[in-house]
C-alpha cells in the first residue's frame, strides 16, 4: 500500500462493478417510464379538471414529493406487503406477496417518487402551449383526445425534455439508494466490494465515473432527443 | 342556414351576449361589425362551441341545439360541419403547411393519405402558397400563415366557414393578400361565411349581409348599402363615422 491510488485495482473494481450496471439502468428506466406514464395521466387530469381524479392527483403530488425518496422506499418496502397481507385476508385471494422480489418494491417507491415531480414538469410543458392550438384542433373537428396527442403533447414534449433530462439524471442517482432495501445495485456492488479489500477510496472513485460515465450518455441521448423533437421550432437566439 | 335563437353568455358579472336572434343563410357571406367588448367574437365562437353560451338555441341545417343540453356528441358533429380561421391564425405549429391542411382531412374526415396529400396541395395552390408546402409556420409571415389557415378551412369542405377577426393581427401591408383570398373565396365557394373583422370596405365590397352588434346585442342589420351607408341607428352611425367621413374625404 505504497500509492494513494492502486490503480491496477481500480480497473479490475471496474470490471467487477460492470454488472451492476444493467441493474441500476434497470431500474431507472423502468421507473421513468412507469413515472412518466402516471405524471402525464395526473397532469391531464388536473388540467382536465376531473373530479374526484384530480383531488387524487393533489393528494398523491403533496406526498410524493415532500417525502425523501429513501422514505418512500422504506414505505413501500415494509407497507405494501402489509397491504397485500390484508387484502389476501379480507378476499382469499392469494397475492403471493412473500414471493415479490425487493426489485419490485424498489421499482415501485422510486416510480412513486418521480412520478408526482414528473407530473409537474408535464403539466408547466402542457400549459406552456398556446391554447389557440387546441382550439384549433377543436376547430378542425378533431376530439380532445386526437387535438391533445397529435398537437399539444407534440409541441408539449419539447419542451419537457430537458426537464426530464433532469429528473432522468437525478433518478439513476437516486437508485443508489436501493440497496438499503436489499436491491443490489452499482453502490450496493460496491460497498460489498469495498468491505472485502478496505480499498473505500478507490472503489467510490470508480463507482463515481461509471456513475459520470452513465449520466454523460444519457445527456447526449436526450440532447439528441430534444433535437428530433424540436425540427419544426425556431432556434431561439437568446 | 345558422340560426340563433336568443342566446346569452356571461364571463361571470360580465354580460357579454344579451338574447342574440338571427338567421344567417344558406351561402351568404355575412359580417358582423362592432366596437370591441361588442360580443361579436363570443357569438361566432358559439357556433362551434369554442365558447358555450349559457342559454339559447343554436341551429345549423338539420342539428338544432340547445345549448344548455348539447352532449359531447352534438358539439363533435357541429364542429364537423363548421371550420375557423383565427385572429391569431392557429397554424399547427409542429406541422408543416400541407402537413396543416392534411391533418383535418385525414384524421376527422378519413381521407385517405395520398388523396388528402393531393387536396391539399390543390388548396394550398389555391391560395397561392404551393411553393411553401413544406416550411413550418415560424418560417411564414402573418399573411401566409393566415392564407394556410384559409387553406385549412376549405379544404375541410365545410357548410359554414367562420372568421375570427382574420386581418387584425397582421402588418398593415399584409392585410391586401388575405382580404384578396377571402374574396376569391366568397366568390368561388358556396358554404356560408360568417366573418368578424373591422374592415369596412371588405365588408361593403363582398357582403351580403351585415350585422352591427354593440353591448351584446345586435343593434341594426341588413345589407350593406343599408347599414353601412345609410345606418338608422345613432349608435351604428356613431361607430361608422370614422369610415364614412373617410370617403367623403375621398370625393
Amino acid at each position: 500500500m505504497n500509492n494513494i491510488l492502486e490503480f491496477s485495482f481500480m480497473w479490475d473494481t471496474f470490471i467487477h462493478l460492470l454488472q451492476f450496471i444493467p441493474v441500476t439502468l434497470f431500474l431507472a428506466i423502468i421507473s421513468m417510464i412507469l413515472a412518466s406514464i402516471i405524471g402525464l395521466a395526473s397532469a391531464i387530469v388536473q388540467l382536465r379538471n376531473i373530479p374526484i381524479l384530480k383531488q387524487i392527483a393533489t393528494v398523491y403530488l403533496l406526498i410524493g414529493r415532500a417525502v425523501p425518496t429513501m422514505v418512500m422506499l422504506y414505505i413501500v418496502y415494509f407497507g405494501l406487503p402489509i397491504l397485500l397481507l390484508v387484502f389476501t385476508d379480507k378476499t382469499g385471494i392469494d397475492t403471493g406477496y412473500q414471493h415479490i422480489p425487493p426489485m419490485v418494491f424498489a421499482i415501485a417507491g422510486l416510480t412513486v417518487h418521480t412520478g408526482a415531480y414528473l407530473t409537474e414538469i408535464f403539466r408547466a410543458a402542457i400549459l406552456s402551449i398556446d391554447k389557440g392550438q387546441m382550439e384549433a384542433a377543436l376547430s378542425v373537428g378533431m376530439t380532445w383526445f386526437q387535438g391533445f396527442y397529435r398537437i399539444i403533447f407534440r409541441q408539449a414534449a419539447l419542451v419537457a425534455v430537458p426537464l426530464l433530462a433532469n429528473q432522468f439524471l437525478g433518478l439513476i442517482k437516486s437508485t443508489s439508494i436501493v440497496f438499503t432495501i436489499t436491491v443490489i445495485e452499482l453502490l450496493g456492488g460496491a460497498k460489498i466490494a469495498s468491505v472485502e479489500t478496505y480499498r473505500y477510496l478507490e472503489t467510490y472513485l470508480v463507482v463515481a465515473i461509471m456513475y459520470w460515465s452513465i449520466s454523460i450518455v444519457f445527456e447526449k441521448l436526450f440532447l439528441l432527443a430534444e433535437q428530433k423533437l424540436g425540427i419544426f421550432k425556431k432556434e431561439a437566439n437568446i | 342556414m345558422i340560426e340563433f335563437r336568443n342566446i346569452h353568455k356571461a364571463f361571470g358579472e360580465n354580460k357579454v351576449l344579451k338574447g342574440i336572434n338571427c338567421t344567417i343563410p344558406t351561402g351568404s357571406v355575412t359580417v358582423i361589425v362592432g366596437p370591441s367588448g361588442s360580443g361579436k367574437t363570443t357569438l361566432l365562437r358559439s357556433v362551434n362551441f369554442l365558447e358555450r353560451a349559457d342559454s339559447g338555441e343554436i341551429i345549423l341545417d338539420d342539428i338544432h341545439l340547445d345549448v344548455e343540453k348539447a352532449t359531447k356528441a352534438d358539439i363533435h358533429k357541429i364542429r364537423q360541419r363548421t371550420a375557423m380561421v383565427f385572429q391569431m391564425y392557429n397554424l399547427f405549429k409542429n406541422k408543416t403547411a400541407l402537413e396543416n391542411i392534411i391533418e383535418g382531412l385525414a384524421i376527422v374526415r378519413k381521407v385517405p393519405k395520398a388523396a388528402a396529400k393531393e387536396k391539399a396541395l390543390y388548396f394550398l395552390e389555391k391560395v397561392g402558397l404551393g411553393h411553401k408546402a413544406d416550411a413550418y409556420p415560424h418560417e411564414l409571415s402573418g399573411g401566409q400563415q393566415q392564407r394556410i389557415g384559409i387553406a385549412r378551412a376549405l379544404a375541410l369542405n365545410p357548410d359554414v366557414i367562420l372568421f375570427d377577426e382574420p386581418t387584425s393581427a397582421l402588418d398593415p401591408e399584409l392585410v391586401g393578400e388575405v382580404l384578396e383570398v377571402m374574396k376569391k373565396v366568397a366568390q368561388e365557394v358556396n358554404c356560408t361565411l360568417v366573418v368578424v373583422t373591422h374592415e369596412i370596405a371588405f365588408a361593403r365590397e363582398v357582403a351580403d349581409h351585415v350585422i352591427f352588434m354593440d353591448g351584446g346585442v345586435i343593434v341594426e342589420q341588413g345589407p350593406p348599402q343599408e347599414i353601412l351607408n345609410n345606418p338608422k341607428e345613432d349608435r351604428t352611425k356613431q361607430f361608422l363615422s370614422r369610415y364614412i367621413s373617410l370617403i367623403e374625404y375621398n370625393i
